[in-house]
């Protein structure tokens, strides 16, 4: 199919937004606010390859899975899959489900407490066209896959009979039965006990390698960002504030929310002493003036109230929204690819006004 | 389930109800038309119940009279039960115009009153069919199913947002397969209870409709008894035993299936129920009747449950 | 460098109280909280569940205890059925919670396990408060942020007059950063970090000596996370009450606590002070979990957390609980359940039988020596798979 060199984008978004307008609480009768759950979101999903997405609650990251999931319609944008670009606007196909799946945070909520496990895996298989002569076998496969052996003794059970973590590695077999190109994982440990994590997180680095899914992990734990991904996002009130190839913004964040981010985790090795930031949480609102974050910055100035910042040019494979860099090139290059030897394939990709 | 005390006598109740349906024509001693015997006897040894002004024995129009009455009340249940969910649950999960046409369709049939549009739609009825239970059954379910569907249209809208619904669109199933294999699974507690319900709202239905004179004579239930005994001003006359079997055969069914519905609210609402000790257990330790919030119990003396039974790995 | 200096640059400092204006407590610390073997069931008979197994705790004035354990760990029921705050089925089934309300001078010991309402009424809030997990679950939905507090100084401090106990709500919402209009609005009104904040100002409502938070910080974000954490440090180096922090994410306790003990299965595993926990642990689980956070710093290296879950406290593994999932597993594990020995002359314990007879199983990872830097002696991951 493509050539080894090329990278498979899986799937391309580009500039998606989806707002919500909202009534305003005691104001005049048709006043309405509104609000940007996620406003101007660019990605590239590439196979092989696992993306973080590391926000807090309420900077959009989840809208943003089931954007991309299509579970959610944007209010605007562009999504293609493996070059196809896809109509918004009409229904979700099984073979987009077929492509590419989600999975939920919480593991004892997203298994039907009804249904035995053998009902969950066996769904999805048949929807997808299996033959119900072969199921049970691609079901214990696909438990297999998630190192849940013996699988026989899984497939009998019903979802409170298991553990937080034994139940999540279900919910991935589960997405996986479907073969899926890209696998969206919306939280998938934080809802677990700290010793599991890991080798939840493992199988998921483990699964993009192996059969070269592409993968995209969202999670307000920067340090398990770095731990797996490739490449980190980082969100916040609804806009990519800064990426990086590698983990390159965790060694030296350029965005200042990053930096406020980064030196608030404890870090036992590294305990932090500093001044917290003051100031008032921001809401998304429709006030598209200025930086969101200006509330709460430390280094803000006085272009920082009037105008939204474009992404800049940090680095190589670096970008960040923040005019402390104005005087570095806006970044016209595709969010996720690096910047191809000999130019190639460029896309504008400043913010519109 | 719990096994509280209510839970139990509802049971008791209900089951022996359920019985006296399908064995009471058998056990009754006499046919309940006869009207041979001497009327208006008081309760005897030969007659239990004692005998109508036509000479018929209450007793055996009791027993054989259940069959009737609990029949339809069940039908009844359970054709508003499946109207209900295919309305409520249609429009709980699917929404937008559909759940406003079916929510206007259930808020007009809950506005009718439905004791007059019974017995519109009986007085329709031609003379055979009245004597059908399971036609009677239906146009009683016809008037009953509204509230069970707004019952089940707020549940259903509340676990359409649940995480296993959600996956369920994800891995690409269709409305209809998540509505009824996914969805109402989890209703059936509140299934339980609406059909319980509708069961009491039916033979009420079915009771006051032969009590008016409506249903047909020639079929023997509670209500015609009812009907029966105050057209011979049977209250007046002091024959309590005419009319206090049926009357209270009702109310015990009520009363049973009220008591289980109880039940069925605690099995739903864990918080009801009695979290934990019971009251044998709480006195076997020596501790108040009643958990104190603020005041956990301190027992001591008792050996730990860990050093009692060793147990092997559980891995 | 010498090892000494490599000591020294990873030394993780150990949390001081460093009074401000005027110093809360001068005396030398002594003890206000002590708790032998205190045991907690649900339910009772055959089917009883022991959640907390034989837990011994002592705290002193003005100290920081951590609390560390996952789920089913017992971290939770300790603390509420200490406080007699356990909700049914939880019975107290052994042991003794001795707390000392007065001062050194004059020490007022009560029995938490054996006071009655009365008493245990007087304790509550004055001397001993509780902050939880989910303050939109612990406040009144429709009763207003200050009604809360007017409600709770009116009851314990009947000499105010309502004026007098707005302004001390006013300054208790000052002490945490929170502005006074708060006063007026309903909890759902307010985020999160907002919310826990009336919490903690509410648990300081009446000063009390010891303050209990039930993982405090959980719901929040990371960012707010900090603020609330750093706030307490302030507060408690002005007030001097001493605190009880539970919580599952045992590198927050290395900022906050100067002792930690970490839970497994409703039994105490590990006792030692943060710096030591830290730098030396000496119990396979407490190694497992502080491999369970991956670093933000230094090279990539896989690691695995611990293998299996915790167990079903209804059906606890024979011997020690840790031993299906504990790396270096020997057969005695499996047989005797290890009884929390002090090592280093009783600055630190461990329930484990590898530190038995001199330590001489121990592995090299867990007989590190305090202040060592972590990275440089040690295997990353688990030894066993």
């Amino acid at each position: 199919m493509s050539d080894l060199t090329a990278l498979e984008v899986q799937l391309r978004a580009r500039h998606l937004t989806r707002h919500f307008s909202a009534r305003i609480p005691g104001a005049r009768f048709r006043a309405k606010r509104v609000v940007y759950a996620v406003d101007d979101a660019s990605v590239d999903l590439v196979a092989g390859r696992v993306t973080a997405v590391v926000g807090e609650s309420g900077s959009g990251k989840s809208v943003l899975a089931r954007m991309l999931a299509r579970i959610i319609v944007p209010t605007s944008g562009e999504l293609e899959l493996r070059g196809v670009p896809i109509d918004l606007h009409a229904k979700r196909t099984l073979d987009y489900a077929a492509q590419v799946q989600l999975v939920l945070q919480d593991p004892f909520a997203s298994m039907n407490p009804v249904h035995l496990v053998r009902r969950n895996l066996e769904r999805p298989l048949l929807i997808h066209g299996a033959a119900k002569a072969q199921v049970e076998e691609l079901a214990l496969a696909a438990l297999r896959r998630v190192s849940l052996d013996p699988p026989e003794k899984f497939l009998d059970r019903y979802p409170h009979e298991l553990s937080g973590g034994q139940l999540q590695r279900i919910s991935i077999a589960r997405a996986l039965c479907v073969q899926p190109k890209v696998l969206l994982a919306d939280e998938p440990i934080s809802m677990l006990d700290v010793s599991v994590r890991l080798g939840v997180l493992n199988l998921l680095r483990g699964l993009c390698d192996e059969e070269h899914l592409a993968v995209l992990y969202i999670t307000h734990d920067i340090a398990s960002a770095r731990y797996i991904a490739d490449e980190i996002v980082v969100m916040y009130a609804g806009q990519i504030v800064e990426y990086s190839r590698g983990t390159e913004l965790v060694d030296a964040p350029t965005h200042p929310y990053t930096q406020l981010l980064i030196a608030s985790v404890p870090d036992p090795n590294n305990p932090v002493a500093g001044a917290a930031v003051e100031g008032e949480r921001v809401v998304t609102t429709s006030s598209r003036d200025g930086c969101r974050f200006v509330a709460r910055c430390p280094q803000a100035m006085g272009i920082c109230r009037e105008s939204e910042p474009p992404q800049f040019q940090v680095g190589e494979g670096h970008t960040s929204r923040c005019w402390l860099y104005r005087d570095l090139p806006e970044s016209t290059v595709d969010v996720a690819l690096p910047r191809r030897r000999g130019g190639g394939n460029q896309e504008q990709m400043t913010t519109s006004k | 389930m719990a096994r509280s005390p209510k839970v139990i006598v509802g049971l008791v109740i209900t089951g022996f109800f359920a019985l006296m349906t399908v064995f009471g024509p058998y056990l009754a001693p006499y046919d309940p038309n006869d009207t041979s015997f001497a009327p208006n006897l008081h309760p005897s040894v030969q007659h239990w119940f004692g005998t109508t002004s036509l000479g018929q024995d209450i007793l055996s129009q009791t027993l054989v009279g259940a069959r009737a009455t609990m029949v339809v009340a069940v039908v009844a249940g359970l054709v508003a039960t499946m109207l209900s969910i295919v309305v409520g649950v249609s429009a709980g999960y699917i929404g937008g115009y559909t759940d406003d046409s079916l929510s206007m369709l259930s808020n007009v049939f809950l506005a009718i009153p439905g004791l007059p549009l019974l017995i519109v739609i009986d007085s329709y009825l031609p003379a055979t069919s009245r004597s059908n239970a399971l036609v009677i059954g239906i146009i009683i379910a016809f008037t009953g199913w509204a509230w069970g569907a707004r019952v089940l249209r707020a549940q259903t809208m509340s676990l359409r947002n649940r995480d296993f619904v959600e996956a369920s669109r994800i891995i690409g199933e269709s409305k209809r397969r998540i509505m009824f294999n996914d969805v109402v699974p989890n209703l059936l507690p509140v299934l339980a209870s609406s059909f319980l319900f509708t069961i009491l709202y039916s033979i009420g239905a079915y009771v006051t409709l032969a009590y008016i004179g409506l249903t047909s004579s020639s079929v023997w239930n509670w209500g015609t008894m009812l009907f029966w005994a105050s057209q011979n001003d049977a209250p007046l006359a002091n024959q309590w035993y005419w009319f206090v079997p049926p009357g209270l055969c009702i109310a015990l069914v009520g009363t049973g299936l009220a008591l289980l519905n109880f039940g069925i609210d605690e099995f739903i609402n864990p918080r009801l129920r009695e979290a934990g000790l019971s009251a044998r257990q709480r006195r076997r330790m020596g501790l108040e009747r009643r958990p104190r919030l603020g005041l956990t119990p301190v027992v001591r003396d008792v050996e730990s449950p860990v050093t009692r039974v060793p147990r092997s790995v559980a891995s | 460098m010498t090892t000494d200096a490599v000591a020294a640059a990873a030394e993780v400092p150990v949390m001081e109280t460093t009074p401000t204006a005027e110093p809360a407590e001068d005396r030398p610390a002594r003890w206000i909280l002590d708790v032998r073997g205190f045991s907690v069931d649900y339910g009772y008979g055959d089917q009883a569940v022991r959640a907390v197994d034989r837990v011994d705790l002592h705290l002193d004035r003005s100290t920081v205890l951590g609390v560390a354990g996952e789920s089913g760990s017992g971290k939770s029921t300790l603390v509420y059925g200490l406080t007699r705050l356990l909700r049914a089925p939880g019975v107290i089934t052994g042991g003794q919670a001795l707390f000392n309300r007065g001062d050194d001078e004059h020490p007022d010991v009560i029995d938490l396990t054996t006071a009655d309402e009365k008493e245990l009424r007087s304790v509550r809030w004055s001397e001993i408060s509780v902050v939880l997990q989910s303050a939109l679950n612990a406040l009144n939905p429709v009763v207003r942020v200050g009604s809360v507090f007017d409600e709770i100084l009116s009851t314990h401090r009947r000499t105010l007059n309502k004026s007098q106990r707005r302004a001390r709500a006013v300054e208790l919402l000052t002490l945490v950063g929170l502005n006074e209009d708060r006063l007026m609005r309903y909890p759902h009104e307010l985020s999160g970090g907002q919310r826990q904040r009336i919490m903690i100002a509410l648990a300081l409502a009446l000063e009390p000596k010891l303050i209990i938070m039930d993982e405090p910080t959980t719901a929040l974000d990371v960012v707010t996370q900090r603020e609330i954490i750093s706030e307490l440090f302030t507060l408690r180096a002005h007030f001097g009450f001493a605190m009880i922090f539970i919580t599952h994410d045992l590198s927050l306790l290395v900022q906050l606590a100067d002792e930690i003990v970490v839970m497994y299965a409703g039994r105490l595993v590990e006792r030692a002070s943060a710096r030591a926990l830290f730098s030396a642990p000496r119990h396979p689980y407490t190694l497992g979990l502080l491999n369970s956070f991956p670093p933000m710093h230094g090279a990539h290296a896989e690691l695995n957390g611990i293998p299996g879950s915790p167990p079903d406290l209804s059906q606890p593994p024979s011997g020690c609980s840790f031993h299906p999932r504990c790396p270096y597993a020997m057969p005695r594990c499996s047989i005797d359940v290890p009884e929390l020995r002090g090592l280093d002359e009783g600055s630190r314990s461990v329930a484990c039988w590898l530190h038995s007879e001199g330590g001489v199983a121990a592995p090299v990872e867990l007989s590190r020596r305090v202040g060592a830097d972590r990275a440089s002696t040690d295997q990353s991951g688990s030894v066993r798979p």
